[in-house]
């Protein structure tokens, strides 16, 4: 059971959008494809629902190989970046749809409808047009309009990218909630890293076509195969410096800064000499008083977000970000005390971006 | 704005229906006028009296009634028929890509026949009917008419159906629908008033046509209006009368087809965008 894609490619003219993708979905997974723009996740999606065709490459839904089989047999329902909400028909006519043209009896299809909205709470909107409708309740409807025939699998297409931020949070959480109720396998392609973050059981990092890493959040987020999905994930972005490892004593060492490496650092680097030092802001501590073996700093700029403080420092010609309690406070240009944890570092060859 | 030029600008409006609407209604009163009135000089504008011996001279006497019987079923003919043909054309040409970018010539290929001036086949198409067995036939006018509004067809509801988001058929299309399906439920609907617009057009070009009427009608089973009225002038006289009270008549079938269209033209400016 679940959708299952081996070796799926696509190409547009001269160039491979989707490059030998291979990844298997469970049973009722939420699975989230996250990637920059022109990343290939969103065609992905669209091979799975049949509007586009693969090039090369299987795709499986329950185990039953469906390339040829058009959109309207595959059984899955799509909620579209758009919500494609039909224009002419009311809300109700809109969700009811998909019934109608199964040809299910009337009463069976006002019964669903009902359900459905009851659900989504929008029962109050089910007489009225899509154009009359808030960005949030068209959501709704669009959800609505693919929950009620109870498909094999939902595929989203960045269905929260059109709502302002407030908005999207909220549903953020009730979409999670829904999916729970449902238990229906879930495809969600986003290039919110924050969305993957929260809603996915595994996410998959797609970049320029080909998978970067298919884990669940926490993996990708303390254990990121390369330099692109650490970059990616998190949000500020990861600190990275290059640099060179010195082997005695053991440390990292870039222009004036010198790092001394924890034994478990050492190990992973392998002799490797170059490669690029990743620090999430999290793990920098910042002090305005001068403390033993903390590096000195000074800071470019302070972000007050009111929880806690971005310290945007500079440092030996590195621009380092921070993460501070929200009581911290330095003035712009003044010195600081800079400490890394490096029980929490990263080290990633310089060529191809791989965490050694 | 200026109170001077929304003045003008009435002034020049109103001069501008006058002269369009002058000879209408000056068609409109020969109708209803005596032989006597017709040519009075001073013109009577307004005070003659009117009366409806032209009319049954026209309908009754003449066939103007079987002129007006052809122009409906030849003009609603080809209209209905160029429409079928050149929405679903039209629908290909504006979502199927075609390799080497053959679906935009195909496009300026059905345009460009338009471009050519429809007399040079004028002959050419008297002889194929011939050799068909049409000549003097509806059917013959139904052919040729809609060989001439096809390619408008194609070109104004291409542009409309380019406007419809393909979002909305492929949602129709994952929800279970097949294409046609699609077409018929999502997509028409929505370019209701590009089909209104074309038809109406279609309809006045078929309606006004004189050239193939005139070359492949020759008895009054299948002659149309336009060619009807022309004849009234004969080397013995001119029938005005008879010819304003036909032309009056010719002008109310495609005046009333346009005003119950036009809320439907009006319509699709309401609908709205996909999304928020």
């Amino acid at each position: 059971m679940g959708i299952s894609l081996t070796n799926l490619t696509k190409t547009f003219g001269d160039s491979t959008v989707v490059d030998d993708l291979s990844l298997e979905i469970a049973d009722g997974e939420f699975v989230v494809f996250l990637g920059p723009s022109g990343c290939g996740k969103t065609t992905t999606l669209r091979m799975i629902a049949g509007l586009e065709q693969p090039a090369a490459g299987d795709i499986r839904i329950d185990g039953e190989r469906v390339n040829e089989v058009p959109p309207q047999r595959r059984d899955i329902a799509m909620v579209f970046q758009s919500y494609a909400l039909y224009p002419h028909l009311t809300v109700a006519d809109n969700i009811a749809y998909p019934l109608r043209v199964r040809k299910l009896a009337a009463a069976e299809i006002q019964k669903q409808v009902s359900q459905t909205a009851a659900l989504l709470e929008i029962e109050s909107l089910l007489m009225r047009r899509p154009r009359d409708l808030s960005g949030g309740e068209r959501q709704r409807v669009a959800l609505a309009r693919a929950i009620v025939r109870h498909p094999r699998a939902f595929l989203m297409d960045e269905p929260l990218s059109n709502l302002d931020a407030k908005l999207r949070l909220q549903m953020r959480g009730e979409l999670k909630r829904l999916q729970q109720t449902l238990e229906t396998t879930t495809v969600y392609v986003t290039h919110d890293q924050a969305e993957a973050m929260t809603l996915g059981n595994r996410v998959a990092v797609m970049n320029r076509g080909k998978l970067q890493q298919f884990d669940t959040p926490l993996e990708i987020y303390n254990r990121p195969t390369n330099r692109f999905v650490a970059e990616f994930v998190g949000s500020p972005g990861m600190n990275f410096i290059e640099g060179h490892i010195d082997s005695s004593p053991p440390a990292f060492v870039r222009d004036g800064l010198k790092l001394v490496l924890t034994e478990d650092l050492l190990n992973q680097s392998g002799g490797q000499v170059s490669c690029t030092l990743g620090i999430r802001p999290e793990s920098v501590r910042v002090s305005n008083m001068q403390t033993d073996h903390w590096m000195a700093a000074t800071v470019y700029v302070t972000e007050l977000m009111g929880n806690e403080t971005f310290v945007i420092l500079d440092m030996q010609s590195q621009r380092i970000i921070a993460r501070t309690p929200g009581d911290f406070r330095a003035e712009t240009g003044s010195a600081v005390w800079v400490d890394f944890d490096l029980t929490k570092a990263h080290l990633f060859d310089r060529d191809t971006g791989l965490r050694l | 704005m200026n109170p001077i030029r929304t003045i003008l600008k009435y002034i020049v409006s109103g001069l501008a229906l006058v002269v369009a609407l002058a000879p209408v209604y000056w068609m409109l009163t020969i109708s209803f006028k005596h032989e006597v009135d017709q040519f009075a000089v001073p013109p009577k504008w307004f005070s003659f009296s009117p009366t409806l011996e032209h009319y049954a001279d026209a309908f009754l006497g003449r066939s103007f009634g079987q002129y007006l019987v052809n122009s409906l079923v030849v003009a609603v003919g080809s209209t209905a028929c160029a429409l079928a043909l050149g929405t679903l054309a039209a629908y290909a040409l504006a979502r199927f890509r075609l390799p080497r970018k053959l679906d935009r010539k195909l496009a300026l290929w059905i345009l460009s026949t338009r471009m050519m001036p429809a007399i040079v086949t004028a002959v050419p198409l008297f002889l194929i009917m011939r050799d068909l067995r049409l000549v003097n036939t509806r059917l013959s006018l139904v052919i040729v008419y809609t060989a001439f509004n096809l390619p408008f067809v194609v070109w104004m509801m291409r542009g409309f159906f380019a406007e419809v988001p393909r979002d909305l058929e492929e949602a129709a299309m994952v929800d279970g629908d097949s294409r046609l399906g699609a077409f018929c439920r999502i997509v028409l609907p929505l370019v209701t008033p590009g089909l209104a617009a074309t038809a109406v057009f279609c309809l006045i070009v078929s309606w006004n046509e004189f050239l193939f009427a005139l070359v492949l009608t020759q008895t009054d089973d299948a002659m149309t209006l336009p060619v009807g009225i022309a004849g009234r002038v004969t080397q013995y006289g001119i029938k005005w009368g008879a010819m304003s009270a036909a032309g009056v008549v010719a002008m109310v079938p495609i005046l009333a087809f346009a005003l119950a269209v036009q809320r439907y033209l009006v319509r699709g400016l309401s609908l709205g965008a996909v999304k928020g």
